[in-house]
């Protein structure tokens, strides 16, 4: 267990990490990023451990990544795309595509379907974690703004 | 203001939007920016209209006639450092801490600066290995994952940059090697497994930033724009997976079918 979660730890983090490198993230943000990344997979690999089927824990893995990339960005005043892009990336299903082509290439269609069907599933998770966890962060943060303007008005 | 500053407003407006948009920024992010610097330039009615080919941007005069030019974006390299910097000098020009002159100056400085390509192989080479050791990989699969996307990467660069070649054409082309070669060092080095190692360089190919654009353009409300992003992302897929189809078609006319 142990060996398997510093697998999940190492390798998660220098793969975020060079995809962090090669679209030229700014340089501060590249270890930040390369962490919530790292934090977000992790999630994703405690979930399957815990019995969580693929998708649920894709998506979850996607939602908090998502919602610790954009508080990420707002402390350090940079841009979200950064942070957002980086706590995805380990969830894109390079393994599942590859799968389903070779499949597809071996005549093996009903397993290439199957395998196609299965990443795209998990690109649709990570669109709707993506999406709900940024729509959750930016509710959250509005409410906790206006509810300050109003302790500020109350202050004589 | 006068005409000579009307068109230093202009020009800085425009060069923000198109750094942006070039350099891998969200389209939101664009009419956002041009329209929060034209207001703290003093502009009246600011509007900006943003697409992934192109910027259209309006504003008032003092004397009511209306100003509007449109500018086509072609697309160039992702670099998210660019996007923030100009972020940065948009709300420093907001903040009132820098005159427009200097923003100008400063968004020259950043259009001018040569895109710096020289880490790119060593990225992707580390990324790769890393998403082979994800995907259940060994040492082993590790290092020519490394050395596989380092030599992809490398050829990318040459296609894209020296030849002028379309980056979904070079994504097509980068899958085929980036699966042939380790099928091919899979013969001569059977510990190794073909399958984690082309999974995991084919990673830094995957679409995750147009993945993302395409999210957070659709979430603003922005459809148009949001799904451009998300077919841009599918066709980058299906390009790379078929790359990987047609390398492992020819492996197996090679080979007749052994190994990978």
């Amino acid at each position: 267990m142990m060996t398997e979660l510093l697998r999940a730890l190492v390798s998660s983090f220098l793969g975020v990490l060079g995809f962090a490198v090669l679209v030229n993230a700014p340089k501060r943000s590249m270890l930040p990023a390369a962490l919530i990344g790292t934090g977000a997979y992790v999630v994703y690999w405690a979930l399957l451990q815990l019995g969580a089927s693929e998708p649920a824990a894709v998506f979850v893995g996607a939602m908090t990544g998502s919602m610790a990339g954009l508080w990420c960005s707002g402390r350090m005043r940079m841009i979200g795309t950064v942070f957002l892009m980086m706590s995805i990336v380990s969830f894109v299903p390079g393994l599942g595509l590859y799968r389903c082509m070779e499949f597809l290439g071996n005549g093996q269609t009903g397993l290439g379907a199957e395998q196609g069907v299965a990443a795209m599933i998990d690109i649709a998770m990570i669109v709707l974690g993506q999406g709900l966890g940024s729509y959750l962060f930016r509710s959250l943060k509005r409410l906790l703004s206006a509810k300050q303007e109003r302790n500020r008005q109350r202050t004589p | 203001m006068t005409a000579e500053e009307q068109r230093v407003c202009m020009e800085l407006l425009q060069l923000a939007g198109q750094i942006i948009m070039v350099s891998g920024g969200e389209t939101y992010r664009v009419e956002e920016t041009i329209t929060r610097m034209g207001a703290a330039l003093g502009l009246g009615e600011v509007g900006c209209f943003a697409v992934p080919s192109g910027i259209m941007i309006s504003f008032r005069l003092a004397d009511g006639t209306a100003e509007a030019v449109v500018k086509r974006v072609r697309p160039g390299s992702t670099d998210l450092s660019r996007v923030d910097r100009v972020n940065g000098i948009s709300r420093l020009l907001e903040a009132g801490k820098i005159t427009m002159p200097e923003a100008l100056e400063q968004l020259q400085a950043i259009r001018d600066e040569p895109s710096s390509g020289r880490w790119l192989p060593l990225a992707a080479a580390i990324c790769a290995g890393g998403f082979a050791l994800m995907f259940g990989g060994g040492i082993p699969d590790f290092l020519v994952a490394f050395a596989v996307a380092g030599l992809a990467q490398m050829l990318l660069g040459l296609l894209t940059g020296r030849m002028h070649m379309q980056s979904l054409a070079a994504a097509f082309l980068g899958s085929m090697v980036e699966t042939l070669l380790p099928m091919l060092t899979a013969l001569l080095w059977p510990v190794i497994r073909p399958e984690t190692v082309i999974a995991g360089a084919l990673m830094p190919l995957l679409p995750g930033l147009a993945m993302t654009k395409a999210v957070q353009d659709t979430l603003r409300g922005d459809m148009l724009s949001g799904t451009s992003h998300g077919v841009q992302a599918l066709l980058t897929a299906a390009l790379v997976a078929g790359g990987t189809l047609v390398a492992s078609a020819i492996f197996r006319l090679l080979t007749g079918g052994a190994a990978g």
